[in-house]
């Protein structure tokens, strides 16, 4: 449940009876004819799309085709570089993330992040989990230990790791180190994890795991995954989005409706490997 | 155009999907021969060539299984796949229903008269499983819609050719057992059916062959 701390902005915003952000729908992150540009590079190029609340979204498209960059502007990752322009709109709950008085950290609090390469800190794998929980001053407020159970329990890694919370996290397999971090995204209690090709440095039986933690979250959270396996989303993800070069989203549907009978000749084409 | 083998993969299998058609049709045409000549030779060129189909079949559905297993075909590629795993049961079930009318021909002297209206049905459904063959080969969907319009005419004329069949032989027959006036219209009424059955197999390759160029699954049920 969220708490003034979960608050993306400064001001007041409409809230339901339990303290949550009112939804009209089920879209947790749109964007709007968004635009994003690096210098005098246009990245993306005029993107709507709407991410349904607890469902897997999968993102796949050819290299430079922007689905990493459209990941990082949900959590404005993208802030980080100087160049980066960004026009049209890109709403959480309705709210632009891109407004003046959006707090980007409370808003990564509440969306999630795991990268390619698990990058847990060189800390125990206790302290991985409870560091965002400190950070937020919730380390008063709650029971750490439970906290840091749940994390763990939720990314499949707490049978693994229960009797060793005090190695580094560093000591662990790649697998394990990416469920960490896992854990850690979802200690905070986000609404939305992003993932940007969280398995493509792992092993096939350690990648599986994770596609079916995928799977286990979405019962709680809503995912947004880069891939570039498209097997992979086609296994996953409910919904799926082409990107293609230039930064165009070209077909946003159903994953099935995808992989089976794409409206588009340019998304079959890709898909079917005839080019990319 | 990247994957090169697998797109050989893909026209391969079309073509030998194809082969395998013209093999069946083959036998169909020998089989309506073998009614009408009641010829040993012919007979036996159809019941001993099922099992030629039937290899080609199991061959064809291990090509298939290694395709959808080592490309992970998806969208038309995967459509293709799908509907070439289905047409491949219907080939080997007309080739069956082509051994059964040869099979016939040893049985009983087809009778003259009927054996006209017997060809002329089975000439029609040939024409049905070649047009369905046809648009598989060149993803044809408006040939789908004329081979599915044809059946309910195969149908009717032969619940026409059953009804004739029993009239004429009934009358004719008189003077005979009626064991053997059974045994002769049951094996002419088995060989309508099985004709009407090959048009319903043509219908389900267009059925497959629709769904395979547009995903649309109008014709199957």
């Amino acid at each position: 449940m969220a708490t003034d701390g979960d608050k993306l902005i400064t001001t007041d915003v409409q809230t339901s009876s339990t303290g949550r952000i009112e939804r009209p729908d089920e879209t947790v992150v749109a964007s709007q004819q968004l635009d994003v540009y690096y210098g005098d590079e246009q990245a993306l190029d005029d993107v709507s799309m709407e991410i349904p609340e607890n469902k897997v979204t999968a993102i796949i498209g050819p290299s430079g085709c922007g689905k990493s960059t459209f990941l990082r502007c949900v959590n404005r990752m993208n802030d980080q570089i100087d160049a980066c322009r960004i026009e049209g709109g890109l709403r959480f709950h309705g709210k632009d993330v891109y407004d003046d008085d959006v707090d980007p950290v409370a808003l990564r609090r509440k969306i999630g992040m795991v990268f390619q390469k698990p990058n847990p800190f060189p800390k125990s794998i206790y302290d991985n989990v409870a560091y965002g929980l400190r950070v937020q001053g919730k380390a008063d407020d709650v029971d750490l230990d439970d906290a840091v159970e749940e994390a763990l329990r939720g990314a499949a890694l707490w049978d693994e790791v229960k009797d060793q919370l005090d190695s580094s996290g560093l000591d662990l397999s790649g697998g394990q180190q990416q469920r960490l971090c896992i854990a850690r995204a979802i200690a905070t209690d986000p609404e939305v994890i992003l993932m940007d090709e969280p398995t493509s440095a792992l092993d096939p039986v350690a990648a599986s795991k994770i596609e079916d933690l995928i799977a286990d979250l979405v019962e709680e959270y809503t995912v947004l995954i880069v891939t570039h396996n498209m097997q992979q989303a086609a296994r996953i993800s409910d919904k799926t989005a082409v990107f293609l070069t230039g930064g165009e989203l070209v077909e946003f549907d159903n994953t099935n409706k995808i992989f089976e009978n794409p409206e588009h000749d340019r998304v079959e084409d890709y898909i079917t490997g005839k080019f990319g | 155009m990247p994957r090169h083998d697998y797109q050989r993969q893909l026209e391969r299998l079309r073509g030998n999907v194809l082969d395998m058609s013209e093999l069946v049709v083959e036998r169909l045409e020998l089989a309506l021969d073998a009614l009408e000549t009641g010829d040993e030779e012919v007979i036996e060129r159809v019941v001993s060539g099922d099992d030629e189909i039937n290899q080609l079949y199991l061959d064809l559905e291990q090509d298939c299984v290694d395709i959808l297993a080592l490309q992970q075909p998806v969208a038309g590629d995967l459509r293709f796949i799908a509907a070439s795993f289905k047409i491949i049961t219907d080939l080997e079930r007309i080739a069956d229903l082509a051994t059964n009318l040869a099979g016939y021909a040893r049985r009983i002297d087809v009778d003259p008269d009927a054996i006209a209206g017997l060809r002329s049905i089975g000439e029609t459904t040939i024409e049905m499983v070649e047009a369905a063959m046809s648009a598989y080969a060149r993803d044809d969907a408006d040939t789908t819609y004329d081979v599915a319009d044809r059946d309910d005419a195969v149908d009717e004329r032969c619940e026409q050719a059953s009804e004739r069949i029993v009239r004429d032989l009934l009358e004719r027959s008189a003077a005979d057992t009626t064991e053997a006036i059974l045994d002769e219209v049951s094996i002419h009424l088995l060989a309508i059916r099985d004709l009407e059955r090959v048009g319903d197999h043509a219908v389900n390759i267009a059925a497959r062959t629709l769904y395979m160029v547009e995903s649309d699954d109008e014709l199957i049920y």
